[in-house]
């Protein structure tokens, strides 16, 4: 582009120096051919793959009552409500048993390919149909957790989320040569990619807005609680039957005013203050790493650990990029052993 | 960066225009649907639902304003016919303590246990007006269904070797005690309210056993 003063002048015709590009000109090169966060892009994918996967394993056993022929959400019950909402679910295409169970290791697939980012768009488009299909399928027995998966399946099928981290970057690795020169690319083509990077540019936009909102809603309501405000407001949930596999933790938790009182104040400043950090790194990761514990603290005690993974993945976008690459460089060797693990009974002789 | 050709160009303002535009107007949507009621809501509200339900429908009051702060007990009964045609009422049966039974000391307590009866008795509260008469609407005569269906399963088609001819539900909330250093009076616990016996059919059981 800038012609340098050392660049020998091999053509008799003098280059034509190029005009500087202009604001706009920058920005549109860099919406439309720069791929922003893709290792947000990867480990939000692996993230919520993970929670997902982990959901429907341990819901395996009572997956027909939850979602299937044996659900008290009859067939006939989730076509009456369905017929008002509109809400898309296949299942409704037919209430046989083959179907639905079709549809749930279909599901099962689709969250462990999102994991291993295998055909990572064809797989996000799977996984998007098959979430929404079995929780619209009975939206009763869902909570936080089942709702922040249903909004991020949707808005990882817009993002590129399969550039690092997956079975296609391994791939696209192996098939790249590196001595070749890049070949020249179609216009076609250019265009093609461009537009897929526009929509994985605002995909990135509406998954991290998305997490924005959550923690401002959250907040801000908060700080309108009577028990919030007074600082009692952790003891009450310690208390509930339904939250509570721990009672023996929960009330050690609960029995002091002041840990009551410091996490209470804690978690309402955390979320309101949340979005305002987002200009500062450091503070950002801060508030970040204190949000992340505080999700895994609420998977043990309030018996939420779907939720709260579902939440820590949803947090991963906020991550600073270097620190993304400095733990996948640390996961290379582990993942190495693992595949020579794997692969280690197919290098065997065959006995004979 | 690339030259473009001036079609080229066309396309990609084009669609760049329209996906900004349209991330813009989700995103307004969205902040506007979990923001409080207000002017520019409720001016358009219709537009609003028709982006936002049903697939980005949200919810993030998560124990706001205040928590919960009582314990929600739901209890069914059955009437079982004998063959001589004697009629029997049985014992109530706590539906909520089973769940509560299930999720102590489970790491990772199944919705089954933790989702389905709280938030169908949750749906059948929404679903029915506090003043005595009101006929219920389509989504309260779903909400009934589902809780009837809901105990059978747990019930089965008979109670102590007799046919189940009828169920009835009663409810009570229990408050949370305030922390043992507060000074505060507990907060108020309502009885034990009773549903009317609802009839039990063969059409209930369908697909349940």
């Amino acid at each position: 582009m800038s012609g340098t003063a050392t660049e020998p002048a091999a053509d008799a015709a003098p280059v034509r120096p190029e005009p500087a590009p202009t604001r706009f000109e920058r920005l549109f090169d860099a919406f439309t051919g720069t791929v922003f966060g893709r290792h947000q892009a990867a480990v939000v994918r692996i993230g919520f793959g993970l929670a997902w996967l982990g959901f429907l394993l341990r819901e395996w056993p009572n997956r027909r009552v939850l979602y299937g022929d044996r659900s008290p959400w009859s067939a006939d019950l989730s076509d009456t409500l369905l017929s008002a909402t509109h809400a898309f679910t296949v299942l409704s295409w037919s209430d046989g048993r083959l179907w639905f169970e079709t549809v749930y290791h279909l599901g099962i697939l689709a969250a462990l390919l999102m994991v291993l980012g295998w055909r990572t768009r064809a797989s996000a488009v799977l996984f998007a149909v098959t979430v929404l299909s079995l929780q619209n399928r009975n939206v009763l027995v869902g909570d936080g957790g089942d709702n922040v998966v249903h909004l991020m399946a949707m808005y990882l099928v817009l993002v590129r989320s399969g550039l690092v981290w997956s079975l296609d970057a391994r791939r696209r690795a192996r098939r790249a040569d590196p001595a070749a020169p890049a070949a020249p690319v179609g216009e076609l083509r250019a265009v093609r990619d461009a537009l897929v990077t526009m929509l994985h540019n605002c995909g990135m936009v509406i998954i991290a807005a998305q997490v924005v909102l959550i923690y401002s809603t959250a907040g801000w309501y908060k700080v309108q609680g009577s028990r919030w405000q007074d600082g009692t407001a952790l003891h009450y949930p310690l208390r509930l039957d339904y939250f509570t596999p721990w009672p023996e933790l929960s009330a050690l938790l609960g029995s002091s005013l002041l840990v009551t009182f410091v996490l209470s104040y804690g978690t309402v400043i955390l979320q309101v203050a949340f979005p305002f950090t987002l200009a500062n790194r450091r503070l950002k990761n801060a508030l970040l790493a204190l949000m992340i514990a505080e999700h895994c603290a609420i998977a043990v005690v309030l018996g939420l650990p779907f939720f709260s993974l579902a939440m820590i993945a949803a947090d991963l976008v906020f991550l600073p990029t270097a620190f993304l690459v400095r733990v996948g460089t640390l996961c290379r060797p582990a993942a190495g052993r693992l595949r020579a693990a794997v692969r280690l009974p197919a290098t065997r002789p065959p006995s004979p | 960066m690339r030259t473009w050709s001036i079609p080229a160009l066309t396309v990609l303002c084009l669609s760049g225009a329209g996906m900004i535009g349209g991330t813009a107007i989700l995103l307004g949507a969205l902040f506007l649907h979990n923001a409080p009621s207000n002017a520019l809501s409720q001016e358009y509200r219709q537009q609003l639902d028709g982006l936002v339900y049903p697939e980005f429908e949200q919810n993030w009051k998560l124990f706001a304003p205040n928590p919960l702060q009582q314990n929600i007990t739901v209890d069914a009964r059955v009437q079982t016919i004998a063959d001589d045609g004697e009629v029997h009422t049985r014992d109530w049966v706590g539906l909520s303590v089973q769940d509560a039974a299930a999720i102590r000391h489970n790491p990772a307590p199944s919705h089954v246990d933790q989702n389905m009866l709280r938030r169908a008795w949750d749906f059948y509260e929404s679903s029915h007006p506090a003043e005595d008469g009101a006929v219920p609407g389509q989504r309260g005569k779903l909400a009934e269904e589902y809780l009837k269906r809901i105990a059978l399963q747990r019930f089965g088609r008979t109670a102590g070797g007799e046919r189940i001819l009828q169920i009835q539900f009663r409810s009570a909330a229990k408050a949370v005690p305030p922390p043992a250093w507060s000074t505060e009076e507990p907060g108020e616990s309502t009885p034990y309210k009773e549903l009317p016996w609802w009839p039990v059919n063969e059409d209930d059981y369908r697909g349940l056993l």
